[in-house]
């Protein structure tokens, strides 16, 4: 699976670069983040409602995201 | 009577003897029938604070005993959460809406009941029934929103009415079963003192205020309306909390650094709030937003006073929505 790595990177820097990513990708897209940003998780999990997307927290710093909308 | 004015005349310590002080305790009597009347609780269950917080720490150590535990919820306040951990506790989640069930209460549960959040204007509709006490944060509800009948404790903030702030009025009810938890010689609740002068304004501004009220409230909640329905409208990508009080509103833009946004608000004339990390000096997010499960980024939190008008809002609306784009780009 592709790695983004936002880790040092503060809010909403890894939501930014996660959409641009996303944007050119086809539905069904699996990428992990890195983002050590303490607002990270509950951004991410409010981004996947809000877009219509899924993200997953898999431990403190690394979520996993599937691209489920354009 | 203007403030100045209500500091000459209010100098002296109303626990003296003395003419002047006659005339200060006068005073400070009224105020405390004043306040009173509009909190929905006797006179002389009032304890006014000159610091505000230290309420959480009467009003919740207050009530606990060894046996007791402590039942708050996850979007209390941080000074809850600080008195939460020298005591035996439970916290709750609240739901995608910022409720609290309460289930399992046991008559040696003590719980911290929030009537209204400040973040995000959320009405507490649950009340805690069959426990051994209830400390009420009414802090952002003011007198809006009336005691439940079994309160214990109460904390109220001047701020909430428009009063001065550096003022709290606390209460403590006949039935409570209360030990003081600060370090005390004789049943005087805080150590003191608190300013009188503060304390005889807040009274008359809590006066105003809800003569005010009654006319404007109204007013405030079509202002409400018209903010939500123009950023649903006008603004994509947009995280606004459910509706609750309504002189409280907290919205949050995907992809918008806060600071940014709070930045350019102000130059442009308005002053906002945020919960958003980089705009906290812990760098953490809002525990309110993230416990709701709402956007922590790019957010706002507005508050509606008595007196903003419909032209004042109209112009700050066309200004969010200008500048929320332009930081989007």
């Amino acid at each position: 699976m592709e790695i983004l790595d936002c880790l040092g990177k503060r809010c909403p820097l890894p939501v930014i670069e996660l959409a641009k990513v996303l944007k050119i990708k086809p539905i069904g897209f699996q990428i992990t983040l890195l983002s050590d940003d303490p607002a990270s998780a509950p951004d991410l999990i409010a981004w996947a409602r809000m877009t219509g997307n899924n993200a997953k927290v898999i431990d403190a710093t690394s979520f996993e995201i599937t691209k489920l909308s354009d | 009577m203007a403030l100045p004015h209500i500091f000459e005349v209010a100098w002296p310590d109303p626990s003296k003897l003395g003419v002047d002080s006659k005339s200060a305790a006068l005073l400070l009597n009224e105020a405390r029938e004043t306040f009173a009347g509009h909190l929905g609780v006797r006179s002389d269950e009032i304890t006014f604070l000159g610091e505000a917080n230290i309420g959480f720490q009467l009003g919740i150590s207050g009530l606990m005993s060894g046996k007791n535990r402590l039942v708050y919820s996850n979007i209390d306040r941080m000074e809850v959460f600080a008195v939460a951990k020298e005591h035996q506790s439970e916290q709750l989640q609240v739901s995608s809406t910022g409720q609290i069930a309460y289930e399992n209460l046991t008559s040696e549960d003590v719980v911290a009941l929030q009537l209204c959040n400040r973040e995000t204007g959320t009405i507490q509709s649950a009340r805690p029934a069959n426990c051994a006490g209830i400390f009420v944060d009414a802090t952002a509800s003011g007198t809006r929103i009336a005691l439940p009948e079994n309160w214990s404790t109460a904390l109220w903030d001047s701020t909430s009415w428009a009063g001065p702030g550096g003022l709290g009025v606390f209460a403590l009810s006949k039935r409570a079963n209360w030990s003081n938890p600060l370090p005390h010689l004789d049943n005087r609740i805080n150590p003191g003192p608190t300013s009188l002068p503060l304390i005889v304004a807040s009274a008359l501004a809590i006066d105003s205020w809800v003569a005010d009220e009654k006319n404007l409230a109204a007013k405030i909640s079509a202002i409400n309306s018209d903010i939500r329905s123009f950023i649903m409208a006008n603004i994509p990508d947009a995280d606004i909390a459910p509706g609750g009080a309504d002189h409280l509103i907290s919205a949050s833009f995907l992809y918008v650094n806060a600071e940014q946004l709070v930045t350019a608000l102000a130059d442009k004339g308005f002053a906002v709030d945020s919960g958003s990390a980089c705009n906290a000096t812990n760098m953490q997010p809002s525990h309110v937003l993230a416990a709701i499960g709402l956007l922590t980024q790019g957010n706002i939190r507005l508050t509606i006073h008595h007196a903003t008008t419909f032209e004042e809002i109209k112009g700050f609306l066309q200004t969010l929505a200008q500048t929320v784009l332009e930081l989007r780009a």
